[in-house]
């Protein structure tokens, strides 16, 4: 029941606003941040609960639901784990970050926001795929409202765009689901599923392409600028934080373990294009006038290394992907709430508008310089050690040339080179005179920003409490994808079966041999 | 030989029979009330869904008339279909009717005997039966069509409707007469033995696509769905919505029945026609949808586009294929009327909103009727947790598990394609200022209860789908 409290606690502040909206406009706050707060607390006991010596899913609950292969069943291992935790922090955080900056309709703006939440949690609980489906598009309805209502001058445009991106990718997925039902003894359920499936490799697409559009992957990646600029800061905050984690967790969910021979053949075209949206956010960042574009772009950037750490195949690298999602979430959550609290004092995020803002505003400037310090990926700081461990991962892991890795080590350099040239920009320098009567940070800001500065520095210098839970179900993950030829036992009657693949393997045999030779 | 009646099984339709009868004659007095009359409606109605669902639940089965007159299951789900839709009509045109001098007597007479035309074409075992059905509802429905007689685009609607309803069942009958000439009878069963499966004669060939055409017009299919964006424009919101449910249903109830029992041997022949239809369909009406600025256009098409999801699962012309094309129908009904209803909802003092620029900002100016309007958006757009995404699901899901990927993943791409006109009446509700402001009427009551009905159903149905799926899974012939 713990699980199911922590995803449905939040609906219930839903109904619990929707009917007591009336009371007026510090209630429903009230109330939106008791459930958050509530919520957080909770999904605590699945910390506390979770078992890190096994890679099974734990707190699993399952109960028919529609006859004919449905179920609702979830549970969290140690690659949703994070995640649930992730999305359980943001939320009470977005709430006050949002305290006083929604002027109308401030009730469905909370409620949108809690709907949010149930429907990731879902997403990333969720251990059928019917269940996680329905959770996967009834998400899509309040970031459309969050992005729509809320949002900037071209909100329409860009939150349209937003549903219509997501939902083109998940038609696809949906065939996907369907047609590994029929492969799965005509069940939904992710826990019985085991490949090898037939048409694994247009399977692995139909799940690829939704998951990278989430990501979003170079070059599905077009929404996202324009949906994080025009969304209010929360609904960024949660864009960044969480949402785009669901791609990458689809894909470390489902593409990887299910379809290991589709991902190997697919990780050279996959990783090309991952190192490519490294480099190509990185510059496009470092031109932007925008605030909120630059982090924008900054985040097709990082999730090209978290997907460049997933299709190394190697422990380490995944588990640094998987980290760096967390790391993400929490540097780049902290960048838009910055922008956010800074555009509410000036009504601008141009670049140009701003300089020598450390004078005047000390306290966010420290604050500011910690977030991009860890966002470039400082030693000492959460950044560092992702990045770190998904590229010594990726240049070990041997799954792909080295020769991407130090594509991908430029984008380190690069992002060193847009962050702190903006903050430069910002900070330094002369101070306007129109920017001479802004406030620093208040109380209810500095509240807001320092639980997210405690786990990047947590992170930053003890993350073995993260990385050890992680351990085990990252490393179930690792064998799946590993086995991209089927096991030994699972060979030799294969072989009987397929003559094409016992020519393969003795034509492997033959050029190992040959190549022992050549190297004596 | 005298014909022993088994009056039980015709419960149902004789209950709608009576029914009429009754409105009929309290018409006569005008010292009644005429909302009266549409309570009678729904009484009747009401009683005939109830007496349906418990025959349902016994598994009732038999036939009549020279096994003219099939009553199982199958045709019990239609009369629940057909059965609610009528009440869901009613409610929402009681208040819709209670306007100056305008008859209402004939007004739920008609919707009757389209109900009964129906019943009759879901239990037909006859092609013959399936044709009095067909012209008995179709016949209703032309007048229903003009009914307001003083509006030019009512009457244009209802004149468009006869003729162009009337070739149809002119296919639809010379196919059956061709049927007749290769089978040499019109009875489903016995068409079924007579055609075997390596004697194809192409008397029965040419009679099949012929039925396609009738059918395909009846409920709106691509190539031959012209008349339908017209007849919903013109006609009274009421019967446009009435138009898109029942009858439809009532088109598929009986092309299921005649392709699956009296065709099956020619299934080779006909499922690729009906999978290229539904791609059509699907496509064109979507497609089109996105164009309109007029809302009762927008949902025509969009009733086209549903008609395409729905020829999904008889394609796939599977055990699974029929009980989702049946679900599919259900759900479809209660939500494109419930869309229609908060269409009616909406109308202002000037008359009713019918461009999609007159919903702008009805999320604060009416925030009730906007969630109605948005749960049946998002409900045809097939987002969850909403019915029409369940029914989409299973439509989708015995398509492939008949082998037809590439169908499925065009009508993936559709529902896609159909979030952006849904969602656009969505974006202006909420997201948009009006223009001018427009006061919109009080609400009515009855029409209100009608709405409330149909988000109860659609939540339901998207949150429990097992509530009828099960049924719809129990009632494949």
């Amino acid at each position: 029941m713990l699980l199911s409290t922590v995803i449905f606690l939040p609906l219930l502040g839903v109904i619990a606003i929707a009917l007591l909206r009336g009371l007026g406009a510090t209630a429903v706050k009230g109330i939106a941040l008791g459930i958050g707060l509530l919520t957080f607390i909770i999904s605590l006991g699945l910390y506390t609960g979770f078992n890190a010596d096994t890679a099974t899913f734990q707190l699993v609950e399952q109960k028919n639901w529609i006859p004919g292969g449905v179920s609702y069943h979830i549970g969290v291992d140690g690659i949703s784990l994070w995640l649930v935790l992730l999305t359980t922090f943001l939320t009470p955080v977005c709430i006050l970050a949002a305290w006083n900056s929604v002027e109308k309709g401030l009730s469905g703006f909370m409620m949108s926001l809690l709907a949010l939440e149930t429907g990731m949690l879902g997403v990333f609980c969720a251990l059928d795929l019917f269940l996680f489906f329905v959770f996967w598009e009834s998400m899509l309805i309040p970031m459309y409202f969050l992005i729509g209502i809320w949002g900037g001058e071209r909100r329409i445009y860009a939150t349209v765009k937003f549903v219509l991106y997501t939902m083109a990718g998940s038609a696809l997925m949906l065939v996907g689901i369907l047609a590994l039902y029929f492969q799965n003894d005509n069940s939904f359920d992710l826990t019985t599923l085991s490949g090898p499936f037939e048409h694994s490799d247009l399977l692995f697409l139909a799940f690829f392409i939704a998951f990278a559009i989430k990501v979003p992957l170079f070059p599905f990646h077009t929404w996202l600028p324009d949906a994080h600029v025009e969304a209010p800061t929360v609904g960024s905050v949660i864009l960044a934080g969480v949402l785009l984690k669901m791609g990458t967790y689809g894909i470390i969910r489902f593409c990887l373990p299910l379809f290991p021979d589709a991902a190997e053949k697919f990780t050279p075209l996959i990783v090309t294009l991952a190192v490519i949206g490294i480099i190509y956010g990185a510059l496009v960042a470092m031109v932007q006038p925008d605030l909120k574009k630059l982090v924008a772009y900054s985040s097709v950037s990082h999730l090209g290394f978290v997907v460049l750490g997933l299709f190394s195949k190697s422990s380490a690298g995944i588990q640094g992907s998987m980290l760096q999602m967390v790391n993400h979430g929490l540097s780049t959550g902290a960048l838009f709430l910055l922008v956010g609290m800074i555009y509410e004092r000036r009504h601008s995020r141009m670049i140009v508008d701003f300089g020598g803002l450390s004078k005047r505003m000390p306290i966010f400037a420290t604050i500011f310089m910690i977030v991009t310090l860890s966002s470039i990926g400082l030693p000492g700081l959460n950044g560092f050690v992702g990045e770190y461990m998904i590229l010594a991962g990726s240049f070990v892991g041997q799954a792909f040339s080295k020769v991407y890795v130090v594509f991908a080590t430029a984008g380190v350099i690069l992002a060193a080179v847009y962050m702190l040239w903006m903050f430069q920009r910002v900070m330094f320098g002369t101070l306007d005179k129109t920017n001479e009567g802004l406030p620093d940070l208040n109380a209810r800001e500095i509240v807001v920003m320092l639980p997210i500065l405690l786990f990047i520095v947590w992170i930053g210098v003890y993350p073995k409490p993260f990385l050890s839970k992680m351990e085990k179900s990252v490393g179930v993950v690792v064998t799946k994808v590993q086995q991209t030829e089927p096991a030994m036992g699972q060979l030799e009657q294969q072989k009987s079966r397929d003559p094409k693949l016992a020519l393969q393997e003795t034509l492997r045999t033959q050029h190992e041999k040959r190549e022992k030779e050549a190297e004596q | 030989m005298p014909i022993e009646i088994n009056w039980q099984l015709l419960m149902p339709e004789l209950i709608i029979a009576l029914t009429l009868i009754i409105v009929l004659v309290f018409d006569l007095f005008d010292s009644i009330s005429k909302t009266v009359l549409g309570w009678m409606t729904i009484v009747g109605a009401g009683i005939a869904l109830w007496v349906s669902i418990q025959m349902h639940y016994a598994g009732t089965v038999g036939t009549q008339f020279n096994e003219m007159f099939k009553v199982d299951n199958f045709s019990l789900f239609f009369n629940i279909i057909f059965l609610v839709s009528t009440i869901l009509v009613v409610l929402i045109s009681m208040s819709y009717l209670d306007r100056g001098d305008r008859k209402q007597g004939p007004y739920y007479l008609l919707i009757l005997l389209a109900t009964l035309g129906m019943m009759l074409m879901a239990a037909g075992n006859e092609l013959i039966i399936v044709f009095l059905g067909l012209e008995l509802m179709s016949l209703s429905l032309y007048v229903l069509a003009g009914y307001f007689r003083e509006s030019p685009a009512s009457s244009e609607a209802g004149m468009k409707y006869l003729l162009l309803g009337a070739f149809a069942s002119a296919f639809f009958l010379y196919g059956i007469a061709l049927i007749y000439g290769g089978a040499g009878t019109t009875s489903v069963p016995a068409i079924a033995e007579a055609i075997t499966a390596d004697d194809k004669s192409p008397l029965l060939l040419a009679g099949m696509f012929l039925l396609v055409v009738g059918f395909g017009f009846k409920v709106a299919i691509v190539p031959f769905h012209q008349w339908a964006p017209d007849v919903y424009e013109g006609a009274p919101t009421t019967i446009a919505a009435f138009i898109s449910a029942g009858p439809k249903a009532a088109g598929f109830a009986a092309f299921l029945r005649i392709f699956m029992e009296a065709l099956p041997n020619l299934q080779v022949e006909w499922s690729g026609v009906l999978i290229l239809l539904a791609m059509l369909t699907m496509t064109v009406g979507n497609v089109i949808a996105i164009a309109q600025t007029n809302i009762k256009r927008m949902l025509a098409y969009s009733s086209i586009a549903h008609a395409g999801y729905v020829l999904i699962g008889l394609a796939a012309a599977n055990n699974d294929g029929i009980s989702s094309a049946m679900l599919y129908l259900l759900i479809y009904c209660v939500m494109n009327i419930g869309a229609f209803g908060a269409v009616i909802l909406a109308k202002t003092e000037d008359g009713e909103s019918l461009m999609i620029s007159d919903y702008a900002g009805l999320g604060t100016r009416k925030p009730l009727l906007a969630v109605f309007m948005m749960v049946m958006l998002l409900s045809l757009a097939g987002f969850p947790p909403t019915a029409g995404f369940v029914g989409k699901f299973y439509i989708f899901k015995a398509a492939v598990g008949a082998g037809h990927i590439w169908l499925v993943i065009i009508g993936a791409i559709n529902t896609a394609i159909s979030a952006f006109y849904y969602l656009r009446v969505v974006v202006t509700m909420y997201m948009r200022e009006p223009e001018e402001e427009l006061e919109i009427s009080p609400y009515a009551s009855t029409l209100v209860v009608g709405l409330i009905l149909a988000v109860i159903g659609v939540l339901l149905i998207g949150v429990l789908p097992s509530l009828m799926l099960t049924p719809a899974q129990n009632s494949v012939f």
